[in-house]
């Protein structure tokens, strides 16, 4: 899709000038590109790469060792559920492992339908409120494994007033 | 001049350089897995551990890549260097027990088997010791395959796990790999080259004269890339004879050192050659 | 939310002058609601409870002078906290509908609603104030000191309590040499981990051939179960701020930066904030106060690796990599940050530096013990009564902090252990509560101080699964670059998943230790040669435990599946047939008004009867 190049292309551009085309900062920009797209698709990654003047091999080894990229498209919700000492302590363990059954979904993945995308964090420092699950940035405390799949089976499965991404003709 | 004293044995070495070169120079030997002249080290495998004298205690350092500032004693042979090295090899071999290669180098360090379950998944026996990667990038300049995912997951892949652009299948990854993971095949139906497992194929530069399989194609452009040819100075030069040629190459290395050509006698071509 | 002071400083007069203008425009006793916005607070709603108290000030007839957000308390478990003043009342576990009746009764009436002060649960005694809570009394807050004071994202606030005044002091009034002289003098040591000698690692930076210097702030907190740093980044960012500007002045430093663990958005914002205010009021950028010294930070985010609070995989990080360490032989005060001497310290040491130089470094050495001075922030959770952070002096006993500070363990539990340093740390038993904490003393003990988590632990807490936790964690937060850490975790792992799975095998303890010790010799960063510590800690001082799982295929504090028995408790059964009916194998007989027996045979130890019975009758045996 052509027109999607053209706006994609003006985003890599736009970014490595907000950090003035300096390579040290690749992982804020991958993350602006990233906070824009929803995810890391591979043709603006090689943009990038061009733009910066880096292996493409750097910007993947970028995206796959950091937990917070993706390189798949994400859900409508996004779903973080923290599994750090104090919440697994606190039953997380077991939540963890019932999402992944139930929704069929991997950590770092996104459910067959597309509903949420799920990630497993290593503590978000609300440890007085374990067992954490943070659902589209906002903070669900004292979880319980009910709780949760009640929460996530709730996820309204369409977004009111949400454009789609069609290209115009 | 640091010396260092590895295994009672004195040697001198460069500001800089390295506990393996020492022992390189004094004669011992030390197990690599991911050390290669070639690049940079990487002190991943963990294999070439010695132990440092450091007065009231002593330090299990890597040797291919501990810098040389002092005067230093290393041991090799010590039991504490000797455990070390024997226990990160059982780890190795545990992932690729088969490995004829490992195997080799186990049974040279003493090592017959290793007392660990395989729990881990290597791609056809790849230990990651990142030589192909380091080849690919500090000398190639290509970096056509890097390190991807982290820990366990951690592996060696082409960009998105799909055949390389950057890839001109020279065959240097193979040539390091110490453990046969890479390899070259050949398809006769398409004289092509192919680098497995990383899936980049490229044209063969095949011989005019007997038909044999040179290199790949990209291999050559890019070798050509770095050739500098002056075609007019080959012409003119092969118009003089070779005393006129000395005396040129002279004259013109006097003026690069700043001789000055007023000081020279004639340097126009003696009308008799 | 964001106010810049309306001038820039050029000197420290205009700084004192400033300062004096903002705290004469305060009157003493004027009416004062503090709403905490920290992470905790805001997630259990506070945020709107500012805005209710917002409208509930603009619409009174009496003069309200003041509401303001605040961050982090300390205190998360009893969130969402609502300060009061005059009388700095602290209200607790605040929700909506509560908001008139404090606005009529305490703002303007100056009465307390008493059901929402905190209650001791042991002798029921309310506190009115922070001071009277047992939680804060033990406390000693030199680095949280404004925290849940001030409002984190107005540089006015902080200049009125006395902020940049360090930064003033040092830059115009003493040397470089005579700043590193008094951290010196602190004995401040690193607060992220390490515990290294912050004066020493200034001073090898500063000797340090190369220019660029650089100093980074490691906001990248990755120990589960501690979040003392996000507290400081995002309840005081000027005090980081502050520090890093006197520590690059001292080392010779004019570029910084601060990388904050991508799980931290408010601090990040907090900061970003902080610096905007801090540049246009001439505090920071060139020239700060006319003394020629410039120095400037920008902020990182990190992108989701534990790995990245190591150093050198920080720095890695700022480089555009991935987060793998290298070899620190030659040091990151020599060849750090692009190759050139760089400075990284812990966001709570940054916090430390402005009070030092404000009081002395002999002020902040009266605290502590002999090789540990001043104050640590610890985050204290688990199955403790009061959950949060606190402050104490080094030196405090681990009891007091349970204990008095803590409120002991929760629910009428018993102690078991507690466990400090993150994964790299290790369980301390009840037998060591009377241990004095500083570095050193916890070291003695198998663990380590680490950045300040402190997880609480009762009666039915497994050990051996505690060791698996750490370990599974451990394994999934490895760069993997070397050997003994890739494969030397996935082999402890391994041996302890059979452990926990009643696969345990004698001599399982003796590969674990041996692993150990190959990890910590030969492991290429301190994440590889500190994994083990959980194990060894464990393994030292619950041993039993071990020994349990491994020739009993028992798991003493009933959490391991499939190694420990359900059985029916016949007095307490009433027998209503409902885990009967749910047991999907079969295993439970029973008739009406007869207690119910379940057969050790045929059950599965699913769970499934304990989690349906109304009447708590199942037992774990």
């Amino acid at each position: 899709m052509p027109e999607d190049t053209t706006i994609r292309d003006d985003l890599i551009e736009s970014i490595v000038a907000r950090y003035d085309g300096e390579k040290g900062m690749l992982i804020p920009m991958m993350q602006d590109i990233q906070a824009e797209l929803g995810y890391l698709p591979a043709d603006p990654l090689r943009h990038l790469a061009r733009r910066l003047d880096l292996p493409l091999s750097r910007l993947y080894a970028v995206a796959t060792f950091y937990a917070s990229f993706r390189l798949a498209p994400k859900g409508l919700h996004e779903v973080t559920l923290c599994v750090g000492t104090v919440c697994y302590l606190k039953g997380a363990g077991e939540i963890a492992e019932k999402i992944c059954q139930e929704f069929q979904v991997a950590p770092g993945g996104t459910t067959p339908d597309g509903l949420f995308s799920y990630q497993p964090v290593n503590c978000v420092g609300a440890c007085a409120l374990a067992p954490v699950m943070i659902v589209d940035g906002e903070y669900h405390d004292g979880v319980t494994v009910e709780g949760a799949m009640t929460l996530l089976a709730a996820l309204p499965s369409e977004e009111a007033g949400q454009d789609e991404q069609e290209a115009p003709t | 001049m640091p010396t260092v004293t590895i295994d009672d044995i004195p040697v001198d070495v460069p500001e800089g350089a390295t506990i393996l070169d020492a022992a390189h120079k004094a004669g011992i030997w030390i197990p690599t897995l991911c050390y290669h002249p070639a690049v940079a080290p990487q002190a991943t495998c963990r294999l070439c551990m010695v132990e440092l004298d450091r007065g009231d205690w002593t330090q299990l350092v890597t040797a291919c890549n501990y810098p040389v500032r002092r005067d230093i004693t290393v041991s090799v042979s010590s039991a504490n260097a000797v455990a070390a090295r024997r226990g990160v090899m059982a780890l190795i071999l545990a992932r690729a027990p088969d490995n004829e290669q490992l195997q080799a180098l186990a049974r040279r360090m003493g090592v017959d088997t290793t007392p660990w379950p395989t729990v881990s998944v290597a791609q056809r026996d790849c230990i990651l010791c990142g030589l192909c990667t380091a080849v690919c990038d500090e000398v190639l300049g290509k970096a056509a395959i890097g390190f991807a995912g982290r820990g366990m997951e951690r592996a060696v892949t082409p960009p998105f796990r799909q055949a390389s652009e950057d890839c001109i299948a020279c065959g240097a990854c193979a040539a390091v790999c110490p453990v046969g993971t890479i390899r070259i095949r050949y398809h006769d139906d398409s004289d092509e080259i192919e680098i497995s497992p990383f899936k980049a194929r490229a044209k063969l530069q095949i011989c005019r004269a007997c038909g044999a399989r040179i290199v790949s194609v990209p291999a050559v452009a890019e070798a050509l890339k770095g050739i500098d040819v002056d075609w007019d100075k080959i012409r003119q030069l092969a118009q003089v004879c070779p005393k006129c040629r000395r005396r040129q190459a002279a004259s013109e290395l006097a003026g690069a050192l700043g001789g000055g050509a007023q000081n020279r006698t004639s340097d126009r071509f003696p009308s008799s050659c | 939310m964001i106010q810049a002071s309306a001038r820039r400083m050029t000197t420290p007069a205009d700084l004192q002058a400033w300062r004096d203008r903002l705290v004469a425009g305060r009157s003493d006793g004027a009416r004062r609601v503090r709403v905490c916005i920290g992470t905790g607070c805001a997630a259990k709603g506070s945020r709107k409870l500012y805005e209710l108290f917002v409208q509930a000030a603009g619409q009174a007839d009496a003069h309200v002078e003041a509401v303001t957000c605040v961050g982090c308390h300390g205190f998360c478990e009893r969130g969402p906290i609502v300060v009061v003043e005059p009388g700095n009342i602290l209200y607790q576990r605040v929700e909506e509908p509560d908001v008139p009746e404090i606005f009529r009764e305490t703002v303007i009436g100056g009465r307390l609603v008493e059901r929402l002060l905190y209650e001791d649960p042991g002798t029921g005694d309310k506190a009115a104030t922070a001071e009277d809570i047992p939680f804060y009394k033990a406390q000693k807050r030199i680095v949280l000191e404004h925290n849940g004071r001030i409002d984190p994202t107005s540089i006015d606030e902080y200049i009125a309590a006395d902020g940049y005044a360090a930064l003033a002091k040092a830059l115009t009034t003493m040397t470089p040499e005579e700043t590193l002289e008094q951290v010196e003098r602190s004995g401040l040591r690193g607060r992220g981990g390490g515990g290294f000698s912050t004066a020493r690692k200034w001073r090898s930076c500063r000797r340090a051939p190369g220019e660029p210097k650089y100093v980074i702030c490691n906001g990248d907190e990755g120990d589960p179960g501690a979040f003392m740093d996000r507290s400081i980044m995002e309840g005081n960012p000027h005090l980081v701020l502050e520090g890093m500007v006197i520590g690059a002045y001292a080392i010779g430093s004019s570029q910084g930066y601060i990388y904050v663990r991508n799980e931290y958005p408010l601090a990040v914002e907090h900061l970003r904030g902080a610096i905007d205010a801090a540049r246009a009021a001439g505090l920071l950028g060139d020239n700060i106060l006319q003394t020629g010294f410039a120095f400037d930070v920008r902020i990182n985010r990190g992108g989701g690796a534990f790995v990245c609070g190591e150093s050198t995989a920080l720095m890695a990080s700022l480089e555009g990599r991935p987060g793998e360490p290298r070899a620190k032989y030659v040091h990151t005060v020599e060849s750090g940050l692009h190759g050139k001497p760089t400075n990284l310290n812990n966001a709570e040491t940054w916090a430390n530096v402005p009070a030092i130089v404000n009081h002395g470094g002999d002020w902040f050495a009266s605290t502590g013990t002999e090789g540990s001075k001043g104050t640590k922030v610890f985050s204290l959770v688990g199955q403790v009564v009061n959950t949060g952070l606190v402050e104490v002096p080094m030196g405090i006993t681990l009891r007091r902090i349970v204990e008095e500070i803590g409120g002991g363990v929760k629910e009428g539990g018993t102690f078991k252990a507690v466990q400090t340093g993150g994964p790299s740390g290790g369980c301390i038993p009840a037998e060591h509560l009377d241990t004095r904490v500083d570095f050193d003393e916890l070291t003695r003990l198998g663990s380590m101080m680490g950045s300040g988590g402190m997880i609480v632990m009762d009666q039915d807490t497994c050990m051996v699964n505690v060791a698996r936790y750490f370990l599974n964690f451990l394994r999934e937060e490895s760069c993997g670059k070397c050997t003994p850490c890739r494969e030397g975790l996935a082999q402890m792992l391994h041996i302890l998943d059979r452990i926990t799975h009643s696969q345990g095998r004698r001599g399982d303890v003796e590969k674990l230790d041996q692993l150990a010790a190959l990890l910590e010799g030969t492991a290429l960063c301190a994440l590889g040669k500190t994994a083990a510590n959980p194990v060894l800690s464990t393994i030292r001082y619950f041993r039993d435990e071990y020994d349990a799982h491994i020739v009993d295929g028992r798991c003493p504090a009933k959490e391991c599946r499939g190694m420990f028995r359900y059985e029916i408790d016949p007095e307490a059964c009433k027998a209503c047939g409902i885990c009967l009916k749910a047991c999907p194998v079969g295993a439970i007989t029973g008739e009406k008004k007869v207690p119910h027996v379940i057969d050790q045979d045929t059950c599965t130890l699913c769970g499934t009867c304990l989690d349906k019975c109304p009447f708590s009758a199942v037992l774990k045996v």
